[in-house]
C-alpha cells in the first residue's frame, strides 16, 4: 500500500495541496474544506503538513458508531462513506492527530480518501515534500533527509553567534 | 450516453514555467489539467494555478467578439469589419505621422520566443522600431548582469549543487516547480541561502537566509567577493586564465568587510561569513539565481553583475552544480533586425538606454509613454497591445492611463477587458494558451516542444492569424507567407532537423542538443574579450564605471524624513500572476485582495491592526489599503511590501516613471520611499 | 474450538472482528436478544433527530456476518450461564455448549426509585424498539419530560425539540450533564438549551408520576409542583446486565470484574463493554466506563485473546463527543480539577465556547471542550497524552499543534502498527 510521506523538510507551505484538496472537495479554495493542513511557524520557519497516515488499525475507522468508516480495499485508503456518517464526531476526538475534519456544512465528517490513488495533494506539490510511495520507500526518504541535515550541519554555521 | 473523454498533452503557459501537462477533455471541453508525469521539468507536478486555466478558458467574462470604441459605449463588430478598419486608421496615422508613431506592445501574458518575435517582425514591417515590451521591466537587467560579465544567462544546475545561493527570487510562486530541484538538492546535502528582505516562501527552507535591506544585495555580493578572495577561495587558474580585471576586484572589494556590509545591509556580519564558508566548501558546485526582486532599482545591473563575478571568482560558470550554458534551439529568426534594422529611426529609449536596445533589441516602455504625452523625441500616436496590462503594471498607472488614453489609436488584444482594454478604442479576442500552437524551448532540459490546439472558438484568432490578417491590409503580407500557425512552426524549425511530427508525437519533449558543459573551453565567453569580465570595457566605453560599483540606494543615502518607509512591491504571490487571474472566483476566495505587508513594530507604532486600512504615499501618488502584520522576522522593520497587479489599490500608482537603473532604465518600484498614515 | 459470545453491539462485535483476523477456523457463535443484525445504540437519538434513517442504524448486514463464518443465534435470549458445563441456557431451553465465552451483554436503563415509573407513558431511549416507540409519539405540539440530563437525556430532549415538541428536562442535580461536564460547562450548556426553548429543571426530586386515564402523565416534583406530559423519557444511567453469571461479580458491586486480557474470575469466560467493570488508564480501582470507544477497545482485546493473543488492555479513558442544541459537546479524562491540578481555561479560541484542560506535573489528565467541532478535534490530540500519561509540551505549542510536527518526525513519516489508540 502507498501513502502520502511528508518531509518537513522539504515543504514551504505554499498551500497548492490544500488548495487542491479544497478544491476537490468543495469546488472552492477554502483552504478550510481541505483534508491535508500545513501548518506555518514563522518564528521558527517550520512548515508541517499533517495528512491522515491511514494508520494500519484505525481507530477513527474502528470507533465509528455509525460503521461509515472503511478501508478501500485497492489503495487500503481509510475513508468516510458520507451517507452513513451521522455527524457525531467519534473520529474527531479518536484521531490522535486531528487529521478529521468537520464538515459544517453538510454536518459530515471528512477525511483524506487518497483521492482513489492518485492525490492531488502530491500531483500539486510543487516541493517535493509530498510523495505517494510504498512505505518502505518513506523509510528511505526519510533517511536521505535526516543525512542530508548532518552533512549540511558538518560545512554550515549559519552565522547566528 | 457516457461523455466521450480525451486526455491531450500541451504545456501549461499559466506562467512561464511551461510545466507538461494532460488536459482532460469530456465531449470536446475541458474538464481538468494534470501534471504530466513523463515531462522532464514538473515530472508530473503542477500548481493550482494551472488546473484553473480551466476556470480561464470557459470565464463568463471573455471576450469573444471584437469590440469597437463608440460614443454609445462598447459596440460589437465582425472580425473583418475590425481588422478593416484597424489597419486603415494604422495607414493613415503611418501616411501623417510616419511609421515609428506606430508601436507594438507584447506582453507577458502572450509569452516570449515566437511569440515575441512574431510581433518584432511585424513592427519592423510595418516600419516602426518600435516594439515594447514586458522586458523594459522584467527579465533584462538580469540577463545584462550576466551577460555583462560572463557572456550569457546561464541555467542553474540546481540538482547537482553543494550551495544554492537564490537572489531577490521565491520560486516556489513565481516559477513553482523549480522549488523541486531545489528540495532535491537540499535533500543530498546542498545548504540552500536566501537573500531576500522578506521571509519568503523559500527563505522558509533557507539554511541562511539573509533578510538584506531592499535595493543592497550588491553590498552584500561585494562583501562576500571579500570573504572569498582574503580566504583564498577563488579558483586561481580559472581567474587568471579566462577573466579580465580581477586585481580591480580586489581592490574594490577591500571596503567591504563583514562589518560594512552589515552596516550597509542589515546582515549580521557573522552570517556574511557563514555565507562566504557555505560557498567556498561547496565550490564550483554553487548555483546562483537572480530573481526579478533586484532589478527594479536604481543599482539593480550592478548589483547583479557583483553577483555574477561570484559565479566566475568560484570557477562555478558552466560546471556542474554551479551555472550552465544553454544551447539556443537553433530555429529560423522571425525577427527583421538584418533585413530591416530601422536603427536610424530612433528606437523609443535606445538613446537614453543603450544597452536595452543594443543586447536585447528592446525599446524603453516608460520612454514610450514620454513620447505619446510630450512627443518626446517624437510622436507615438498608436500602440497594437497584445497580452499586457501596462495600465496595471507600468509604473505610475495615472500617467500610462493618460497617455493611453490620449493616443490616435489603442488596439487592445486580450481574454478579458483589463485596465488597458478599458481605455482601448478597438478590443480583439484574443486566443489563450489552449487555443493555439506554438513552439517552446525548455533551456533546462533542452528540449522543445509543441503546443496543441485543444479547444478553440469561433473568431478567435490566434496571434500569428492576427498579424498575418492585418499585415496583408497593409500591404506588408509578403512579410506573413505562411498559411497558418502550423505552417510557420514547421518552417521555424527547419534548421533543427527535427520535424513538426516529432514533436507532436513527444507532448513531453524532444532534446534538441545535448547538455554540453564548458564549451566556452573552446569558444571563449560571449563577451567582447571572450573572457569573464570582471570589469566592462564596453560599459566604460558608453560611459558606465567599468566596475559594478556599487551605489546605496536613494532611500539609505539621503533620506527624507516625509518619506521614511521604504516600499517593496511585487513579491508574488502564488495564485496570481502580474495582473492576471484576478477574475477566477476560486483564487479570490484564498486571496481576496491587495494587502500592505508591514513588521509588527511598525504597526504598532502606527498605531494599526492586521486588516486596518491605511494611506501609502509616494512622491508619485497615494493609494488606501488594509495592513498585513507579519511575524518579526517576515520582513525587516521600515520595510513594507505591496504585490501588484490588483485593479482597486493598484500599487502602480505609487511607484516611479521617472527614476531609472542608468544601464537597464528599469524604473525604481522595489526601494520606493514612502509614508504610512492610519485611516 | 466453539467460541461464544453473547450481545451483538460494540464489544461484542469488536471482539468477533478482533478474533477472526486471529483465528479462521474456530466455530463461532452469537447469541442476540434481539431479532436484528446490529444497530448503532448510540445513535438513536439521531434518528430520532431524523438525522439518520432506519436502515442507516444498523451497522451490520448479514452478509457481514457470513463473512465472518460466525453462526447468529438472533432473538434468542439467555437465561444463565452454566459454568460446570459450559453451556448457555436460552430461555426457548436449548442448551448451547461452549470452550470460550464473552459475556458482551451491555447494560440497561436505570429506573429510580420513582412511584410509577413502572406505568404506561414511561419510555426509555436504549433499544431500537425503544427508538421506534418513541417516534411514533413525537408529535409537533406534544409535550414531554425528559428524566435525568445525561447524553441520552438531553440527547432525546434535542432531537424532541428539534420535532417540535414541548420539552421539560427534570434533573435532581444541580447541573446538567454532571457525568460529561465541570459546572462552567454546563452552565453554557444549560443557557443553550434555554435559548432552544427547553425547560430545563435542575436541582429538582421528581416525587411521582401518575398516568391518567386519558393517557396523561401528571409528574409532581418539589419545588416546581405539579405537570402534565403527554410522555416521560427516562435516562438517569444505565447498570450492567451482568446477572448471567454470578459466579463472576464480586458481592454488592456492579459489573463483571475483568483483568486487563478481559478475563473474568471464571475459566475461559471473557467480558467487555458496558457490563464489565474494568481498568482504566489512571490506574486505580476498576470502574464502569459504558461508553462506545470503551466497549469497541475492550472488545478488541477479549477478542485478541479469546485467540489466546495475549494482550493487555491498557484500561479505559472516558470520552464522550456529541452535537446537541448547535454545540459540540466533548470531554475526556478527569476534567474537574483536584487540589494540585493546574488547569487552563479558554471562553474563545477559534470558536470553541469553553476549553478546559485539567493536568497535574505537567501530564494532562482531562479535558472539555464545547462549541467549535474542531475542539473534538483538539481533545483527540490530548487523548494520547493523557492516555500514555505523557507530559503536555507547552500549551501555546500545543494549541496550534505545533507538536505533531515532532511527533511526525520523530514517528518518521512512517506508517506504524497501532499507532492510533
Amino acid at each position: 500500500m502507498r501513502i502520502v510521506a511528508v518531509d518537513p523538510d522539504s515543504c514551504v507551505a505554499c498551500r497548492n495541496c490544500e488548495y487542491a484538496c479544497a478544491f476537490r472537495q468543495s469546488g472552492d479554495f477554502d483552504r478550510r474544506a481541505s483534508h491535508i493542513r500545513v501548518n506555518f511557524y514563522a518564528e521558527e520557519r517550520a512548515c508541517v503538513p499533517l495528512t491522515c497516515m491511514h494508520c494500519d488499525d484505525a481507530w477513527c475507522l474502528e470507533v465509528c458508531p455509525a460503521a461509515a468508516i472503511s478501508r478501500d480495499p485497492e489503495t487500503g485508503a481509510v475513508q468516510i462513506d458520507a451517507a452513513r456518517c451521522a455527524g457525531c464526531k467519534m473520529c474527531l476526538l479518536a484521531c490522535p492527530f486531528g487529521n478529521v475534519h468537520f464538515d459544517r456544512t453538510q454536518g459530515v465528517s471528512g477525511k483524506c480518501d487518497l483521492c482513489g490513488g492518485d492525490p492531488m495533494c502530491v500531483r500539486s506539490c510543487i516541493s517535493g515534500a509530498l510523495r505517494y510511495i510504498e512505505a518502505d520507500e518513506a523509510v528511505d526518504l526519510r533517511r536521505e533527509v535526516l543525512d542530508a541535515s548532518l552533512r549540511r550541519l558538518l560545512h554550515l554555521d549559519k552565522g547566528e553567534k | 450516453m457516457p461523455p466521450e473523454t480525451e486526455i491531450q498533452q500541451t504545456l501549461c503557459r499559466m506562467c512561464d514555467d511551461r510545466c507538461g501537462i494532460d488536459v482532460h477533455l469530456e465531449d470536446g471541453r475541458i474538464v481538468d489539467i494534470l501534471g504530466n508525469k513523463a515531462h522532464l521539468w514538473n515530472r508530473g507536478r503542477l500548481c493550482v494555478k494551472a488546473r484553473a486555466a480551466v476556470d480561464m478558458v470557459y470565464h463568463a467574462d471573455r471576450i469573444l467578439t471584437p469590440l469597437k470604441r463608440t460614443d454609445e459605449g462598447w459596440q460589437q463588430i465582425p472580425l473583418e469589419q475590425a481588422l478593416d478598419e484597424i489597419a486603415a486608421r494604422l495607414a493613415a496615422i503611418r501616411e501623417e505621422r510616419g511609421a515609428r508613431s506606430i508601436g507594438v506592445w507584447k506582453g507577458e501574458a502572450i509569452g516570449f520566443g515566437q511569440q515575441e518575435n512574431i510581433a518584432r517582425r511585424f513592427a519592423h514591417a510595418v516600419g516602426s522600431p518600435n516594439y515594447l515590451s514586458n522586458d523594459s521591466m522584467c527579465y533584462a537587467a538580469r540577463y545584462f548582469g550576466f551577460k555583462l560579465v560572463a557572456g550569457a544567462w546561464p541555467v542553474p544546475d540546481l540538482e547537482n549543487a553543494g550551495c544554492i545561493v537564490l537572489w531577490g527570487a521565491n520560486p516556489p510562486y513565481a516559477h513553482p516547480n523549480m522549488t523541486q530541484y531545489i528540495t532535491a538538492a537540499r535533500r543530498k546535502g546542498a545548504t540552500l541561502v536566501v537573500v531576500d528582505p522578506r521571509l519568503s516562501a523559500i527563505a522558509r527552507r533557507a539554511d541562511i537566509h539573509a533578510a538584506v535591506r531592499p535595493g543592497t544585495d550588491g553590498a552584500l555580493a561585494w562583501g562576500l567577493i571579500h570573504q572569498l578572495v582574503t580566504a583564498g577561495a577563488c579558483d586561481a587558474d580559472f581567474v587568471e586564465h579566462h577573466t579580465v580585471g580581477f586585481a580591480k576586484v580586489v581592490d574594490y572589494a577591500k571596503a567591504f568587510t563583514a562589518e560594512a556590509v552589515q552596516a550597509e545591509t542589515g546582515v549580521p556580519a557573522a552570517a556574511v561569513r557563514a555565507i562566504a564558508r557555505a560557498m567556498q566548501s561547496a565550490a564550483p558546485r554553487v548555483a546562483a539565481y537572480v530573481g526579478n526582486g533586484l532589478e527594479h532599482h536604481e543599482n539593480g545591473v550592478n548589483n547583479i553583475r557583483a553577483i555574477a563575478m561570484l559565479d566566475g571568482l568560484l570557477g562555478a560558470l558552466d560546471r556542474a552544480g554551479g551555472t550552465f550554458f544553454k544551447a539556443e534551439l537553433p530555429l529560423r529568426d522571425l525577427t527583421l533586425y538584418e533585413d530591416v534594422p530601422l536603427k536610424h529611426l530612433g528606437p523609443l529609449g535606445a538613446g537614453r538606454f543603450p544597452v536595452l536596445y543594443d543586447l536585447r533589441r528592446e525599446c524603453h516602455t516608460m520612454t514610450a509613454i514620454e513620447a505619446i504625452l510630450q512627443d518626446d523625441p517624437y510622436p507615438l500616436r498608436a500602440l497594437i497591445v497584445t497580452g499586457a496590462n501596462p495600465a496595471s503594471t507600468n509604473p505610475n498607472s495615472t500617467r500610462v492611463l493618460e497617455a493611453l488614453k490620449s493616443l490616435d489609436l489603442l488596439v487592445v488584444r486580450d481574454l478579458f477587458m483589463s485596465e488597458t482594454a478599458a481605455v482601448a478604442d478597438y478590443v480583439l479576442p484574443a486566443a489563450s494558451f489552449l487555443e493555439r500552437t506554438e513552439l517552446h524551448a525548455h533551456a533546462k532540459h533542452q528540449i522543445v516542444s509543441v503546443t496543441r490546439k485543444v479547444v478553440s472558438w469561433p473568431g478567435v484568432q490566434g496571434e500569428y492569424e492576427f498579424w498575418h490578417d492585418l499585415a496583408a491590409r497593409l500591404g506588408i503580407g509578403d512579410y506573413f507567407p505562411w498559411e497558418d500557425e502550423t505552417a510557420l512552426n514547421r518552417w521555424l524549425l527547419e534548421p533543427t532537423g527535427l520535424t513538426l511530427e516529432e514533436l507532436e508525437a513527444h507532448p513531453e519533449g524532444v532534446e534538441y542538443s545535448p547538455s554540453l558543459p564548458g564549451r566556452w573551453k573552446d569558444t571563449g565567453f560571449d563577451t567582447p574579450s571572450g573572457k569573464v569580465e570582471f570589469a566592462s570595457q564596453y560599459l566604460k566605453d558608453l560611459g558606465y564605471d567599468e566596475l559594478p560599483v556599487y551605489q546605496s540606494p536613494a532611500y539609505r543615502r539621503e533620506p527624507d524624513a516625509a518619506y521614511p518607509f521604504v516600499l517593496i512591491t511585487g513579491a508574488r504571490k502564488l495564485l496570481y500572476l502580474h495582473s492576471r487571474f484576478r477574475n477566477i472566483p476560486r483564487f479570490l476566495t484564498a486571496i481576496p485582495g491587495p494587502e500592505v505587508e508591514m513588521h509588527p513594530d511598525d504597526s504598532e507604532a502606527l498605531g494599526v491592526a492586521d486588516g486596518d486600512t491605511v494611506r501609502v504615499t509616494s512622491r508619485i501618488g497615494s493609494l488606501e489599503l488594509p495592513v498585513k502584520v507579519m511575524a518579526p522576522n517576515e520582513i525587516l522593520p521600515g520595510s513594507l511590501q505591496i504585490t501588484h497587479g490588483w485593479r482597486d489599490a493598484n500599487v502602480n500608482l505609487i511607484t516611479h516613471d521617472d527614476r531609472f537603473d542608468p544601464i537597464s532604465g528599469f524604473p525604481l518600484m522595489k526601494s520606493v520611499e514612502v509614508r504610512v498614515e492610519r485611516m | 474450538m466453539q467460541v461464544t459470545i453473547v450481545g451483538n453491539s460494540a464489544a461484542a462485535l469488536s471482539a468477533l472482528e478482533g478474533f477472526r483476523e486471529r483465528d479462521q477456523t474456530a466455530s463461532v457463535t452469537l447469541v442476540s436478544a434481539e431479532p436484528v443484525p446490529a444497530y448503532s445504540r448510540v445513535l438513536l437519538p439521531y434518528y430520532l433527530r431524523r438525522r439518520l434513517s432506519y436502515e442507516g442504524l444498523f451497522i451490520r448486514q448479514m452478509s457481514d456476518y457470513a463473512r465472518l463464518r460466525v453462526a447468529t443465534e438472533f432473538g434468542a435470549r439467555v437465561e444463565r450461564v452454566d459454568p460446570a458445563t459450559c453451556e448457555l441456557e436460552l430461555a426457548d431451553g436449548r442448551r448451547l455448549g461452549f470452550d470460550r465465552l464473552l459475556l458482551a451483554t451491555g447494560s440497561s436503563p436505570a429506573r429510580p426509585p420513582i412511584p410509577g415509573l413502572d406505568g404506561p407513558g414511561i419510555h426509555t431511549l436504549w433499544t431500537l424498539d425503544d427508538a421506534t416507540r418513541l417516534d411514533s409519539l413525537f408529535r409537533e405540539g406534544a409535550r414531554v419530560m425528559v428524566l435525568g440530563s445525561g447524553f441520552v437525556a438531553l440527547q432525546a430532549a434535542w432531537a424532541a425539540r428539534q420535532r417540535g415538541l414541548q420539552v421539560i428536562v427534570v434533573e435532581l442535580l444541580d447541573q446538567i450533564l454532571p457525568r460529561v461536564l465541570d459546572a462552567a460547562a454546563a452552565r453554557i450548556l444549560h443557557e443553550q438549551l434555554l435559548a432552544y426553548g427547553v425547560d430545563v429543571r435542575t436541582g429538582t426530586r421528581t416525587d411521582g408520576v401518575e398516568t391518567d386515564h386519558d393517557g396523561k402523565v401528571r409528574v409532581s416534583t418539589d419545588g416546581t409542583g405539579a405537570f402534565a406530559v403527554d410522555a416521560v423519557i427516562v435516562a438517569t444511567g444505565a447498570r450492567p446486565n451482568d446477572g448471567l453469571l454470578p459466579e463472576c461479580l464480586e458481592p454488592g458491586k456492579p459489573g463483571i470484574p475483568v483483568a486487563d486480557t478481559m478475563e473474568t474470575s471464571v475459566d475461559g469466560v471473557f467480558a467487555a463493554g458496558d457490563v464489565t467493570r474494568g481498568p482504566t488508564s489512571a490506574g486505580g480501582p476498576r470502574e464502569i466506563h459504558a461508553l462506545w470507544p470503551t466497549a469497541v477497545e475492550q472488545g478488541r482485546v477479549a477478542g485478541a485473546n479469546l485467540a489466546e493473543a495475549g494482550v493487555a488492555y491498557a484500561g479505559s479513558l472516558s470520552m464522550n463527543v456529541t452535537e446537541m442544541f448547535g454545540l459540540t459537546v466533548a470531554s475526556l479524562g478527569r476534567f474537574v480539577e483536584d487540589d494540585g491540578d493546574d488547569v487552563f481555561e479558554s471562553r474563545d479560541l477559534a470558536g470553541i465556547r469553553y476549553l478546559k484542560l485539567v493536568s497535574r506535573a505537567g501530564v494532562p489528565v482531562g479535558a472539555i471542550s464545547l462549541g467549535d467541532p474542531e475542539g473534538a478535534a483538539l481533545l483527540g490530540r490530548l487523548r494520547p497524552f493523557v492516555r500514555q500519561r505523557r507530559l503536555l509540551p507547552d500549551l501555546p505549542t500545543f494549541l496550534e499543534g505545533r507538536d505533531l510536527g515532532q511527533r511526525l518526525v520523530g514517528r518518521g513519516a512512517i506508517k506504524e502498527k497501532t499507532p492510533c489508540a
